[in-house]
């Protein structure tokens, strides 16, 4: 059964048009990496997936229920679960800078407790703190629990923005250009994160610029060019044969750039 | 020596009613002004201009002729009064200050990085609790700086609430030059404007120290 699925997903900015209807598929515990050159809307496509965008048309569906659907020119109807399903790894990590480690993976599930239109389990906030240490020691930070983001490096930071996504539960959790901020000898400790997470069968979707990883992490690569989906397949399908000229171009840029 | 503690005395009653337009103004400025702040930030374009129109009309007048308009205007259109003078400074001096301080607040909030909303809304949190939660101490740490400067501002205007017979802390000293010929309590009268805002100085610095341990 697919755990996700985007049905002809359209994007405009003003008179942009970034996404051109993008369709694609996910199974459960699969790993999805959308590669492509900058502005081609891949990044796009996944604020989309996390409504920081707003599409202007198309399907979100998640475990057969519709948990977005928007028409040319209506508003879109969002359901409640939709937020939740997903999770987001910045860039940016986007900490919250005045609390704790320990305290930034705590709060959004704390208040998620306090609020009164609760979906899913109540948690107690000794489960919330469990669970917290739990996620900390899987992403080797344990000791940092009560450091302040501006005491972490980059590589760290990342670390504790992927615990934080994790509290959440996400049935899907999406990466925009995960190292991409990161100098390069610490994008090793975050991509191992990564990899770990997919012993552990969860079901990710990776914007990235590491052309390797991707390769290797990967079970599926979509490639985007012009806001299309260009290519579509197994690493080995789109690394070792690509069948479009862009995506050849774009690989072979890559390598020698 | 009895003169002088005498006086003393009498200037530390002047100078509690400059308090109440102190503390009165910053209880009632404080809130409103991140109100007119949301206003002017508004999407809803009409409250957006109306909003900073206000915050124009306060910040291009004196704040002695607001004070006199505040006081007398009624009179001149009703045919009599209808604030006492303490309640014409209390109203005048939290709207006038709730303007400067709705602009201290907007380029606090706009200087926050969209991430922190966007980190926030992905997490599941509602607007009201990202901002709460997240965004609010962060502005703070920022706003210190001209908030302390504004408020410190605040200590010295309260001395014109004089103009319309609000008896504060400089009208007290003057009432010595028209019945004792003593000139030096008005002089005087700089010692508790000193006093307090190096009370505040210290409570600012305090504060800034306090937020210290992060970085935004």
């Amino acid at each position: 059964m697919n755990i996700l699925e985007v049905k002809n997903l359209r994007k405009r900015f003003g008179d942009t048009e970034v996404l051109k209807g993008v369709s694609f598929s996910l199974k459960k515990g699969e790993v999805l990496s959308i590669i492509g050159s900058s502005g081609g809307g891949k990044t796009t496509l996944l604020r989309c997936l996390n409504f920081l965008e707003k599409a202007n048309s198309g399907d979100i569906i998640v475990n057969d229920k519709t948990v977005y659907s928007a028409k040319e020119g209506e508003k879109p109807v969002v359901s409640q679960e939709a937020q939740l399903s997903f999770g987001l790894v910045f860039q940016q990590f986007n900490l919250f800078p005045q609390y704790s480690v320990k305290e930034n993976l705590m709060l959004a599930p704390k208040l998620r407790t306090k609020r009164k239109d609760t979906l899913g389990q109540r948690e107690t906030m000794g489960e919330i703190s469990e669970r917290a240490d739990m996620l900390l020691e899987k992403v080797g930070l344990t000791e940092k629990a009560d450091s302040y983001p501006c005491q972490l490096s980059g590589g760290q930071q990342q670390r504790v923005a992927i615990a934080r996504a994790l509290m959440l539960s996400p049935e899907i959790l999406c990466f925009d250009e995960p190292t991409s901020s990161l100098d390069p000898e610490l994008t090793g400790e975050v991509l191992k994160v990564i990899r770990s997470l997919k012993d552990s069968e969860r079901t990710m979707i990776i914007v990235t610029h590491e052309m390797e990883f991707a390769r290797n992490v990967s079970d599926r690569v979509i490639f985007i060019a012009d806001g299309v989906i260009e290519e579509e397949g197994t690493p080995e399908e789109v690394f070792g044969n690509p069948k479009s000229i862009k995506t050849r171009n774009f690989l072979s840029a890559g390598k020698e750039g | 020596m009895e003169q002088f503690f005498n006086i003393t005395l009498d200037l530390l009653v002047g100078f509690g009613e400059t308090l109440k337009i102190f503390f009165v103004t910053l209880a009632f400025a404080l809130p409103l002004g991140l109100i007119i702040a949301f206003g002017s930030m508004s999407k809803f374009k009409p409250l957006a201009a109306l909003c900073k129109a206000i915050v124009w009309v306060i910040r291009g007048t004196p704040l002695m002729l607001q004070l006199i308009i505040v006081y007398y205007g009624p009179g001149l259109v009703f045919g009599q009064m209808l604030l006492s003078a303490s309640v014409a400074v209390y109203i005048t001096f939290s709207i006038n200050y709730a303007c400067y301080f709705s602009e201290i607040y907007r380029g606090g909030i706009e200087s926050i990085s969209k991430g922190q909303y966007e980190a926030g809304q992905v997490l599941g949190m509602t607007k009201t609790e990202v901002f709460f939660k997240v965004i609010l101490l962060q502005v703070i740490k920022r706003i210190i700086a001209p908030m302390s400067n504004e408020i410190i501002t605040l200590v010295k205007d309260t001395s014109l609430a004089r103009v319309v017979t609000y008896y504060e802390l400089i009208y007290f000293a003057q009432r010595y030059i028209k019945n004792a010929g003593l000139l030096w309590p008005l002089f005087y009268t700089a010692i508790y404007y000193l006093v307090f805002t190096a009370v505040l100085t210290l409570l600012f610095g305090w504060l800034e120290k306090k937020l210290d341990y992060f970085k935004a």
